[in-house]
C-alpha cells in the first residue's frame, strides 16, 4: 500500500466572528501513525480537522504535505491530496446503495458494475466487510461506519480522519474499529483520532494532542501521557472525571414496584420484531441501565416504555406518571427554534386544553433553568442557541418538574463533555433519590455501568437481568454469557 | 370502434404530459418540487405561438423552449438563491405567467384575441413502424417533437442513472450535506434542474400551439403542467412510471372523446377523473423514502 502523508499544521489560527475557535495551534501527523486529538467540546478540535478537510479557511497558518506548503481550500482539495474523513454525523444518502454513495462526487458516466467492483475490492484489500449492493439506510450504524471508510479509502485517502468514531459504536464494535486503525497504520496510513475518551486514545495512538479553549496544550508520544496526565490536561480542574465515572454503590431499592412488564413484546418500525416476551419490574427509587448494541431492541424497548411506542403483546402496567429524556434531543425533545418557555410548555402539551397561562409558564421555566443550571439569558431564548450540554439539562429539568414516577433515558450524555456528563449523572441520582424509578440506556456502557444499580441487557430482543459487572455485561450484550 | 382514434387520440394527449413530466421528474429528483411548471407550460405556448412566425417551426419550438426556461430561472432564483418557500413561489410564478400571457397576447393580437392560424408541424412517418397494423401510424406518423417526447425516457432513465451528473442529482434531491461531503455544489445542480424541466415544461406548451392546435388561446394549457406533477407522484419518480402514468392520464383524456362519440350512457367526467383518484390511491400506497427526501424544501 502508499505511503501516508505527513502533514505539518503550524501556526493555525481561527476566529468565527468575536469567538476565537482555535488560536496558535500545531500539528504534526506522521505516516504510519495514528494520532489522537483530545480535548473537550468545544476545545477546537473539529474546527482544527475542518482546517485540514479544507471545511474551515484558516485565518492564518501554514499546512505542509510531506514538506511541501499547500493550500486546502475544498474536501475536493483534501481528497485530491490523499485526504478523508468519517464524519459523527455520516455524509451518506441513505436512498443509495452503498457502490453509488461510493461513486458519488465522480465525473464522466456512472457503470454500476465498475462502482460495485470498486467497493468489493476497496472493502477487500482494507478487510472491511461491506455489501456493495445494500441500501445504506438498511444498514445497522456501524455498517454505515464501515461504509463512510471504505468510500474515503476508495478515493484514494491515505490519512484518515475520524471524528468521535467509536461514541455511536458497542464495545465490541468499538474494539474492531480500532484494531482496525492499528492495521491502516501499520501498513503505512496516517489516522487522526478525534475524541474525548482519554482511555480510547492512550490504548491505541502512537502520538497525542491536547486542545483547550482553542489552544494546544500538550503534545507527543503517547507512551509519555498517563490517564491522569492526560486527563489533567484536558481538564484543569479534573475532579469532574472522577464523579461521571464513579460507580453508584449498588443500594438496595426498596420501594414500591411503579413498573411492571409482562410478555411485553414490541415491534419496529418496518413491522419487525424487536422485544419479545420481556417480563421484568422496577421499583421506585432505583436506577436500572438498559444494555444492548445498536440494533438489539432496546430502543423501541424504552420507546415502549415511555409510552411512544405501542406494544404489540404482553401487559405493561405503569400506573404513575413517565418521562421521556429521548436519545436525539434535537430532533424528539426540542423545537430548536422556538424559545425555551414554548419548548418547555411541549411537556403534557398534548393533554392540555385551554388556554396557556404564559407568564406562569414562563415562570416555571426560569425556575427550572435556574434548578438545573441551564446557562441562558432568558426563557425567551431559543433552545437552538444553547450549547448541548444546557439543552440536555434543559430537557432533563423540564421532564423531572413533571414529578415522574418513572423516568426514561437514552443517551443522556451523547456528545456532552465530562463536566456537564456528570452534572448530568447527579441529576440523575438524584431523580431516584427523590423517588423516581430511573432507567437508563447509552451506548457507553461504562455509563451504564456508572449509575445503575441492576442491569437489563438486550440481545437480539431478549432482555434479561445481568448482575452489574463490566465482562458479564459485555458478554451478554453479544450474546455470549 | 376501430382501435386507431383512440390510440391516436391517447399519443396525442399523452405526447405533451410527457414532456412535462420528464421536466418534473428532473426538477423533484434534485428535490424541488416545480409548481411554476404550469406557468412553464403556457409560457412555452405563447412562445411558441410569437416565434413561429418569424423564425419557422424550429423557431418556434426553440421560442417555447426558451420560455420555459425563463419560469425556471425564476424558480431558481427564488429557490434556490432566495431560498422562499417551493409552493409559494411556483403557484406565483404560474399565476404571473398567466398574466403575462394573457397581456401579451392581447397586446399583440388585440383586445378581442384574433382567431389565428399558425403553421403546424407535417407529420414524419417513419417506414415499416408505421405500418404496423392498428397503432403504427398513430405513433409513428406524428411531427418530429414526438419522437423526441418517446425518447425522453430512456434519456432520463440514461442520464439518472448512468451518469455521474445524474447521481449527483439524485443525491442532491435526497441529502444536500451527502452530496456537499462528495464536493457536488446543490445550488447550482437545482437551479439547473429546474431551469432544464421547466424549458421541457415550454417544450410542451411549443407542442400544443405547434404540433397540435395550430393556435394560442389564454390558458390553453389547461392544468397539464399541474397534471405532470401528479404523473410524477403516479409514477413514483422514475422516469418508466411517469411513462405509464403519462399513459393512463392521456389514455383516460383520450376516453372522454370515445365515450362521448360513442354515446355511452356514463359521465365522461367520470372518466377523467380516474386518474387522479389513482393518483391519491398511489400517494396512499407510495412506502417511505420513495419521494425525494428533500422535495420541496428550501433550507437546503
Amino acid at each position: 500500500m502508499r505511503q501516508g502523508p505527513a502533514v505539518s499544521l503550524t501556526g493555525i489560527s481561527k476566529r468565527f466572528g468575536p469567538v476565537v475557535a482555535i488560536q496558535d495551534v500545531d500539528l504534526e501527523l506522521g505516516a504510519g501513525r495514528v494520532h489522537a486529538l483530545l480535548g473537550e467540546n468545544g476545545a477546537g478540535k473539529s474546527t482544527l480537522m475542518g482546517v485540514l478537510f479544507g471545511l474551515v479557511r484558516p485565518d492564518r497558518g501554514t499546512i505542509r504535505l510531506d514538506g511541501a506548503e499547500i493550500a486546502i481550500r475544498s474536501p475536493r482539495d483534501a481528497v485530491r491530496l490523499g485526504v478523508g474523513m468519517v464524519q459523527q454525523h455520516f455524509a451518506n444518502v441513505g436512498a443509495f446503495t452503498v457502490a453509488e454513495n461510493v461513486a458519488l462526487g465522480g465525473q464522466g458516466r456512472y457503470r454500476p458494475r465498475v462502482a460495485t467492483e470498486q467497493v468489493r475490492i476497496t472493502a477487500q484489500s482494507a478487510g472491511l466487510a461491506v455489501d456493495p449492493n445494500a441500501r445504506v439506510a438498511d444498514l445497522p450504524v456501524e455498517a454505515q461506519q464501515r461504509v463512510e471508510i471504505v468510500r474515503a479509502l476508495a478515493r484514494g485517502a491515505r490519512l484518515l480522519i475520524l471524528d468521535e468514531p467509536t461514541a455511536v459504536l458497542a464495545p465490541a464494535e468499538a474494539a474492531a474499529l480500532l484494531a482496525w486503525l492499528r492495521q491502516f497504520a501499520r501498513e503505512g496510513g496516517t489516522v487522526v483520532l478525534v475524541t474525548h475518551k482519554v482511555a480510547e486514545a492512550l490504548a491505541v495512538a502512537d502520538d497525542v494532542t491536547v486542545l483547550r479553549g482553542g489552544r494546544r496544550i500538550a503534545s507527543g508520544p503517547a507512551t509519555g501521557f498517563t490517564l491522569s496526565t492526560l486527563a489533567a490536561a484536558m481538564f484543569p480542574k479534573s475532579d469532574g472525571t472522577d464523579d461521571a465515572t464513579r460507580a453508584t454503590p449498588p443500594a438496595p431499592a426498596t420501594g414500591e414496584p411503579v413498573l411492571r412488564a409482562h410478555g411485553l413484546a414490541v415491534r419496529g418500525d418496518r413491522g419487525e420484531r424487536r422485544i419479545v416476551d420481556a417480563t421484568f419490574s422496577v421499583r421506585a427509587g432505583e436506577i436500572v441501565g438498559i444494555a444492548g448494541v445498536e440494533g438489539s431492541g432496546h430502543h423501541e424497548l424504552l420507546q415502549a416504555l415511555a409510552g411512544v411506542r405501542q406494544p404489540t403483546e404482553g401487559i405493561l402496567e405503569i400506573p404513575g406518571r413517565v418521562s421521556f429524556v429521548p436519545g436525539d434531543r434535537h430532533r424528539d425533545a426540542l423545537i430548536l427554534d422556538a424559545p425555551l418557555y414554548e419548548n418547555f410548555a411541549l411537556h403534557g402539551a398534548g393533554a392540555r386544553t385551554g388556554l396557556i397561562g404564559w407568564p406562569a409558564m414562563r415562570g416555571r421555566t426560569q425556575a427550572v433553568m435556574a434548578a438545573f443550571d441551564v446557562k441562558a439569558r432568558s426563557p425567551r431564548d431559543t433552545a437552538g442557541s444553547l450549547s448541548g450540554g444546557n439543552q440536555q439539562r434543559f430537557v432533563l429539568g423540564r421532564e423531572l418538574d413533571a414529578r415522574p414516577d418513572v423516568l426514561v433515558v437514552e443517551n443522556p450524555t451523547r456528545g456532552l463533555d465530562l463536566q456537564a456528563t456528570a452534572s448530568i449523572h447527579r441529576r440523575l441520582r438524584e431523580a431516584a433519590a427523590e423517588g423516581a424509578a430511573v432507567l437508563v440506556h447509552s451506548a457507553d456502557l461504562d455509563e451504564i455501568l456508572a449509575l445503575a444499580q441492576r442491569i437489563f441487557v438486550v440481545h437480539a430482543g431478549i432482555v434479561r437481568e445481568v448482575p452489574p459487572d463490566r465482562d458479564g455485561v459485555g458478554r451478554a450484550m453479544v450474546g455470549a454469557g | 370502434m376501430a382501435v386507431d382514434p383512440l390510440v391516436a387520440a391517447s399519443v396525442r394527449t399523452t405526447v405533451p404530459l410527457l414532456l412535462a413530466a420528464g421536466g418534473e421528474l428532473l426538477s423533484e429528483r434534485a428535490g424541488i418540487l416545480n409548481i411554476g411548471l404550469e406557468g412553464a407550460v403556457i409560457a412555452g405556448a405563447l412562445a411558441a405561438t410569437l416565434g413561429v412566425g418569424p423564425w419557422g417551426l424550429a423557431g418556434g419550438y426553440a421560442a417555447a423552449l426558451c420560455a420555459g426556461a425563463a419560469v425556471g430561472l425564476l424558480m431558481a432564483l427564488f429557490v434556490v438563491v432566495v431560498r422562499a418557500d417551493q409552493i409559494l413561489t411556483g403557484t406565483a410564478a404560474t399565476l404571473l405567467a398567466f398574466g403575462v400571457t394573457g397581456a401579451v397576447y392581447r397586446g399583440v393580437y388585440g383586445a378581442t384575441g384574433v382567431a389565428l392560424t399558425l403553421p403546424t408541424s407535417a407529420p414524419f412517418r417513419i417506414p415499416v413502424l408505421a405500418a404496423i397494423p392498428g397503432v403504427g401510424s398513430a405513433l409513428f406518423d406524428q411531427p418530429a417533437v414526438f419522437y423526441l417526447a418517446y425518447l425522453l425516457i430512456p434519456i432520463l432513465w440514461w442520464f439518472l442513472y448512468r451518469t455521474q451528473v445524474g447521481l449527483a442529482l439524485r443525491a442532491v434531491g435526497e441529502s444536500p450535506a451527502a452530496a456537499g461531503a462528495a464536493g457536488i455544489a446543490a445550488g447550482p445542480l437545482r437551479a439547473a434542474a429546474v431551469t432544464v424541466g421547466s424549458a421541457l415544461g415550454g417544450l410542451a406548451g411549443g407542442v400544443l400551439v405547434l404540433a397540435q392546435a395550430g393556435t394560442f388561446a389564454e390558458g390553453m394549457s389547461a392544468g397539464r403542467g399541474f397534471i405532470a406533477i401528479a404523473i410524477v407522484v403516479l409514477g413514483r419518480w422514475t422516469p418508466l412510471g411517469i411513462m405509464i402514468g403519462a399513459l393512463v392520464f392521456g389514455v383516460a383524456t383520450a376516453m372522454q372523446y370515445v365515450v362521448q362519440a360513442m354515446g355511452w350512457p356514463i359521465r365522461y367526467e367520470l372518466v377523467l377523473m380516474l386518474p387522479y383518484l389513482l393518483t391519491l390511491l398511489a400517494l396512499m400506497f407510495s412506502p417511505r423514502g420513495v419521494a425525494p427526501a428533500m422535495l420541496a424544501r428550501s433550507d437546503v
